[in-house]
């Protein structure tokens, strides 16, 4: 069975000279469809930067980032847009909704951006599809914490992404808030086989994912399987 | 991405308040400085632009029309003598003083034209009839100077360099440049009230034969006639224009203020949406990371640019007709046509898009890593 992302002895650094700085020291590491898997470790340790670098925001110093079998170490500027569009959903500690935007506009707008036949439609299904109908036409002032961030999920599964990238997604909630969205979270890798990586501090994520990475200082440090994820269809071959 | 670029722009009303008074700020001052101008340009010469004669002689030298001396009126009929030339005409304008009712005095111009020919007579005549300056002592002014020289109705009488002047008539919006309204009056009268000789004038104005060529007949003119200059109406147009508007400094000045208009306006455009730009950087940074290209967050700066330079315009061009409108009735001349109107929308557009693109260029440079840090 073939990774969905295959990451091997990957090196990002910042800075040059005297001031170079090594944020992920020789990485590698696969993760499979169908697979949630939760990366931890301390503040500054690189779980943001590789996430930046698996979703094609950073560009890696070297080694190797294979998504979906196309390499994207290497790859120009101006692909990237078009790779983050069509491979990747990303979900924010902080949301980032467009406060001028309504729920459903929120989503929708990521639709277009994605092709999404009547993205209006589309749109409301996966409001729906988080729990949300009802809160189709409010603004992101006016929704919780929780429901804020399940906006954010539905905009993130927008196209259909194979891989969600989720940067702290429980940090901002209560614990009713937080463990809806988890649900939601591994719920999407399982029936929908796509694999979901969730940087977070947060305990309770624990308890919903199917592998623990740690990072210290830019390397991985342990790699726990908990749960052995069943290849399906959607892995390549 | 329409929609977010217009809900963008809705979502923070004081923000938007703030952009539009700026747009709108610039706008009335460009208008008007320019207006104005426009009006400059009107006002300084409408005495030559409204008069029908093809040529001009007058005493050499003389720095505009406002500025003649006199000429022997004899060399009207040598002028008649050169080929191409059919009519001929006394015109005299000369600055008088005004007797108020209140005894003071304003000064004024007198306009003294030839009946027969209508050769630098009124026009835009509102009372009374051009014919009636036959009669003895007779004159029209403007109505937007009856309240400046003292003068209510048709019929009144007043002195002019002290000798009687009876109202027959009002004209409507013939401003001078000078301030010193127009009083028009046949040539006859005139004499009376210029400090001048029977026998002398301070123009001749020729009318010449259908398709004759002027430059021709002023050549003609120039060696038949010595001590004269003679004008093309173009000629004597664009001298007294470039008198007044520029050798005075005022149109200098109000094109100046047009150009300050211009520049605080991009300045103040550039610094609004520059700052509406920024308040949204992290939305771009959000959008970019997802997966929009830099030509989508353009679409969305430029719309919204595009958008506040529409709304900034409609408000602003009517804050300036509105301006235009309650200044008709004054002596000063605020002329705005519609293809100056037109040509400000083109401009509008140019700042709001010349300050998107010092926006741009920052939403460009974001670093998408940013929407992973809180």
């Amino acid at each position: 069975m073939q990774p969905l992302v295959s990451v091997s002895h990957l090196v990002k650094e910042y800075g040059s000279g005297a001031n170079r700085f090594r944020a992920l020291n020789d990485v590698s590491l696969d993760i499979h469809a169908g697979q949630v898997l939760v990366l931890m470790g301390p503040s500054g340790s690189g779980k943001t930067t590789l996430i930046s670098v698996l979703g094609g925001i950073l560009s890696a110093t070297s080694g190797s980032v294979r998504i979906d079998g196309r390499e994207i170490v290497g790859m120009s500027e101006s692909q990237r847009p078009a790779l983050r569009r069509d491979l990747f959903g990303f979900i924010f500690q902080g949301f980032n909704l467009f406060p001028a935007l309504t729920a459903e506009e929120n989503v929708a707008i990521m639709c277009k951006l994605k092709h999404v036949p009547q993205p209006a439609r589309a749109a409301a299904n996966l409001l729906e599809s988080v729990g949300l109908a009802d809160k189709r036409n409010a603004y992101p002032a006016d929704l919780s914490g929780g429901q804020k961030q399940r906006v954010s999920i539905a905009r993130a599964l927008a196209g259909h992404p194979r891989i969600l990238l989720a940067d702290e997604p429980t940090a901002a909630l209560d614990s009713v808030s937080g463990r809806k969205v988890l649900e939601i979270l591994s719920g999407l890798a399982r029936q929908n086989n796509r694999a979901v990586v969730i940087v977070t501090h947060d305990p309770r994520v624990l308890d919903y994912c199917d592998r623990i990475v740690t990072i210290e200082d830019g390397r991985v440090g342990s790699d726990e399987l908990r749960r052995h994820i069943r290849p399906t269809p959607g892995d390549i071959a | 991405m329409g929609i977010l670029a217009w809900k963008n722009l809705f979502y923070d009303r004081v923000r938007l308040i703030v952009t539009l008074t700026g747009i709108v700020f610039a706008l009335v001052l460009i208008a008007i400085q320019f207006g104005m101008f426009l009006g400059f340009l009107d006002t300084a010469a409408n005495i030559v632009e409204n008069n029908s004669a093809d040529l001009w002689i007058s005493a050499p030298g003389i720095p505009h029309v406002n500025g003649g001396s006199p000429i022997q009126e004899a060399k009207r009929w040598k002028a008649l003598q050169v080929p191409g030339v059919t009519h001929t005409a006394n015109f005299s304008i000369f600055f008088v003083n005004w007797k108020l009712p209140n005894g003071a005095f304003e000064t004024c111009q007198i306009a003294g034209f030839d009946l027969d020919s209508g050769m630098g007579g009124p026009w835009n005549l509102v009372a009374g009839r051009v014919e009636d300056l036959r009669g003895e002592d007779t004159v029209i002014i403007d109505d937007l100077y009856k309240r400046k020289l003292g003068v209510h109705n048709i019929g009144e009488t007043l002195e002019i360099n002290g000798k009687r002047a009876r109202i027959v008539g009002f004209t409507h919006g013939i401003r001078s440049f000078t301030t010193a309204p127009y009083v028009f009056t046949s040539f006859k009268n005139a004499q009376n009230y210029i400090p001048m000789r029977e026998e002398e004038t301070i123009f001749i104005l020729l009318r010449t034969a259908a398709g004759a060529d002027r430059n021709a007949i002023k050549t003609g003119l120039l060696a038949t006639i010595p001590g004269i200059e003679v004008f093309t109406r173009d000629e004597i147009l664009s001298r007294t224009r470039n008198y007044w508007v520029f050798g005075t400094g005022a149109g200098t000045t109000t094109l100046m203020g047009a150009m300050l208009g211009l520049l605080v306006g991009i300045v103040v455009v550039a610094q609004t949406i520059y700052a509406a730009t920024i308040d949204h950087l992290k939305e771009f940074g959000t959008l970019k990371a997802m997966g929009a290209t830099n030509g989508q967050i353009y679409q969305v700066i430029i719309l919204q640019s595009t958008l506040a330079a529409v709304m900034g315009y409609v408000l602003g061009i009517s804050v300036a007709l509105a301006i235009v409108h309650s200044t008709a009735d004054t002596d000063l001349l605020i002329k705005l046509p519609w293809p100056v109107a037109l040509g400000i929308f083109g401009l509008t557009l140019f700042m709001c898009m010349s300050a998107s693109l010092l926006s741009i260029r920052k939403a460009t440079t974001i670093d998408p890593a940013m929407v992973f840090r809180g």
